[in-house]
């Protein structure tokens, strides 16, 4: 696979899973704590709810998705190395998942009034591990290019990638 | 076929420098084996020390197992002891070394003639101070006898006996001592010892004619070369080969027409130790070219020109530039991207997932080894060689933009003109090399260890 065929893969890969995260997380949402929470929400039917919900979850999941897009356009078409001293970039890609985790929840908390729902910790524990997790951790271990692929923690651990 | 190289006195010494490069930079043609050998009365001599170290630091490393199917480090290159070989022995004099009182009172006379009475009685531990009338006679007597030298044509039959052939050439100068005497003697010895072989050997030579000049300080009566002594010698030389005798099946002719001073004088030993000079790459470059004719082409006698002047550009150099630039960006890709955090990678101290190369590639792999770190010493000694040749007293020598670097020790003074560092543009910047570092690539299983890291290396350093 060339440098560009791999990039575009990549980039297809980031934006499949970031879809299939917030699939997941309203899907999970929905039928764990869904019922629950559209009870306790005032003057919200259950379908009301998925709706409102199913937004909060999209904003969530595509900012977060931002994140995983925004390390590798940077490590793929910014950052340079031409001394060994300025490898690594690891600084940089903790940044991203901290906005990538005050992304996840800040929107949850934030954005849920304005929609008029309820939440509770459930979905933020779903979307901390579905958005952060493995949307962000997870997407950039694989999706990294491959100048920086052990900087992401634990890519190392995950093993020699060649793609 | 197998290549023999034969340095003759210091300027040979500096040509088998410049050969020695070029062979580690994969440009001699096939994958042949050179052996070497050198003959230096002076045997402290700088020159000849800092080709030796250049030398055994690539007998050290040239073990690695990189893969057959690639120019790095293709040629391989064997020592032929004694290296050097000294005809004249510590604290020997002409007179010592001609036995001169035991001959007759009439040779003894005629002897007396020939040579001054400082000529007869000064010691040749720094070699024949410019006069090859002394190297000639000790040369001679010192080949007849052969002991010494039965290990280079004992080599060479035997490499013939395996049904091989083998190209001999011959590196000195005509404006010297040990080199003036040498060349024809060498030459004609080894067509008296090999007449078996006549038609599987073939000997070429480089004549180097005077390109640099000195002025003597502080020698007081010493016997020693003097510069201006080097056109009449060469005129004199010039006419042996073309009246009296020519062994050589093909004859190379380099020289300046700019006297290029030397910085510190010195009769010898290590204090001479003069820095590499283009001519010595012409005449490296020359060896190539012979190893790359046939064995039955007719005799010829070559010399070469440049385009410009006061320039020495790629138009002018007849190697492959496209194989040496590649060299020399992996040597200084190394040096930049690599050497400055190998021990510490190794040590610990330095994380490893900065540098994926190093997991992939150098995870379990011993770089103390004495291998790899003779390749750290070779990759200083190539920058400080390529550094000197492009030094010439105010002439441009362009091999690689001299901007780009800087030796001893060697770094880069100019990140940017990695990719251009031939003059012409190409995309292979040091982060295109990081980058193809960490691609996956797949290599036979012969290709493994230190040598599979240098090899990537090497490859991701090409101009495609």
């Amino acid at each position: 696979m060339n440098r560009n065929t791999r990039t575009i893969v990549k980039i297809f890969i980031i934006a499949a899973v970031t879809i299939a995260c917030v699939a997941l997380a309203y899907y999970l949402g929905a039928n764990i704590t869904g019922h629950k929470l559209a009870a306790a929400s005032d003057n919200m039917s259950y379908t009301r709810w998925l709706e409102k919900y199913f937004e909060l979850t999209r904003a969530a999941g595509l900012l977060n998705g931002l994140c995983a897009l925004g390390w590798f356009t940077a490590a793929r078409f910014l950052f340079t190395v031409d001394e060994a001293v300025g490898a690594g970039k690891r600084i940089f890609w903790l940044g991203l998942l901290a906005i990538s985790a005050a992304i996840t929840l800040g929107v949850a908390h934030f954005y849920a009034p304005i929609l008029g729902i309820k939440l509770n910790g459930i979905i933020f524990a779903l979307y901390g591990i579905i958005f952060t997790g493995v949307g962000y951790w997870l997407l950039t271990i694989f999706t990294t290019p491959l100048a920086f692929k052990y900087t992401p923690l634990g890519a190392q651990l995950i093993g020699r990638r060649g793609i | 076929m197998s290549y023999y190289f034969v340095s003759i006195g210091g300027t040979g010494a500096k040509v088998m420098e410049s050969l020695t490069h070029l062979c580690i930079a994969g440009l001699l043609p096939e994958n042949e084996r050179l052996y070497i050998t050198a003959i230096d009365p002076d045997v402290g001599n700088g020159n000849l020390e800092r080709t030796s170290t250049a030398l055994n630091n690539f007998d050290v490393f040239q073990n690695f197992s990189v893969g057959n199917d690639t120019k790095l480090f293709k040629n391989k290159i064997s020592i032929v002891r004694p290296f050097p070989w000294n005809p004249t022995g510590h604290d020997k004099t002409l007179d010592d070394l001609t036995e001169y009182h035991q001959h007759s009172k009439t040779v003894g006379k005629l002897y007396e003639v020939l040579y001054t009475r400082q000529e007869r009685s000064t010691t040749l531990n720094e070699g024949f101070r410019g006069h090859p009338s002394i190297g000639a006679a000790v040369l001679a007597k010192n080949f007849d006898d052969g002991s010494k030298w039965r290990t280079l044509t004992e080599q060479i039959e035997k490499t013939i006996s395996e049904g091989d052939s083998v190209k001999i050439f011959l590196a000195g100068s005509v404006f010297g001592g040990t080199g003036a005497a040498g060349l024809p003697t060498v030459a004609r010895m080894l067509r008296n010892n090999l007449a078996d072989y006549a038609n599987k050997i073939s000997i070429g030579g480089v004549l180097i004619l005077p390109y640099f000049s000195f002025t003597p300080e502080d020698v007081k009566d010493e016997l020693f070369a003097r510069s201006e002594n080097f056109l009449p010698n060469t005129k004199a030389a010039l006419r042996y080969y073309a009246e009296r005798e020519n062994l050589f099946d093909a004859t190379y002719f380099v020289g300046d027409n700019v006297m290029t001073p030397v910085g510190e004088f010195s009769v010898g030993s290590s204090n001479q130790r003069n820095e590499a000079h283009v001519v010595e790459l012409y005449a490296a470059m020359a060896a190539i070219d012979f190893f790359a004719r046939p064995i039955t082409a007719p005799k010829v006698f070559k010399y070469i020109c440049r385009h410009e002047r006061e320039k020495f550009s790629w138009n002018d150099f007849p190697i492959s530039a496209a194989t040496f630039v590649q060299f020399a960006r992996f040597i200084f890709a190394y040096v930049q991207l690599i050497k400055p955090v190998l021990s510490d990678l190794v040590s610990g101290d330095a994380k490893a997932y900065k540098y994926p190369w190093f997991v992939d590639l150098l995870g379990g792999v011993n770089v103390t080894e004495p291998e790899a770190v003779n390749f750290n010493f070779y990759a200083e000694a190539f920058a400080a060689w390529l550094k000197q040749i492009e030094t010439l007293n105010g002439r441009e020598v362009f091999l690689i933009n001299p901007s780009m670097f800087e030796a001893n020790p060697a770094r880069l003074l100019d990140k940017k003109l990695f990719a251009t560092c031939d003059g012409t543009n190409s995309k292979v910047t040091l982060h295109e090399v990081w980058y193809r570092l960490t691609e996956p690539t797949k290599y036979d299983s012969t290709v493994k260890g230190f040598g599979k890291f240098l090899r990537r290396l090497y490859d991701a350093c090409a101009a495609n």
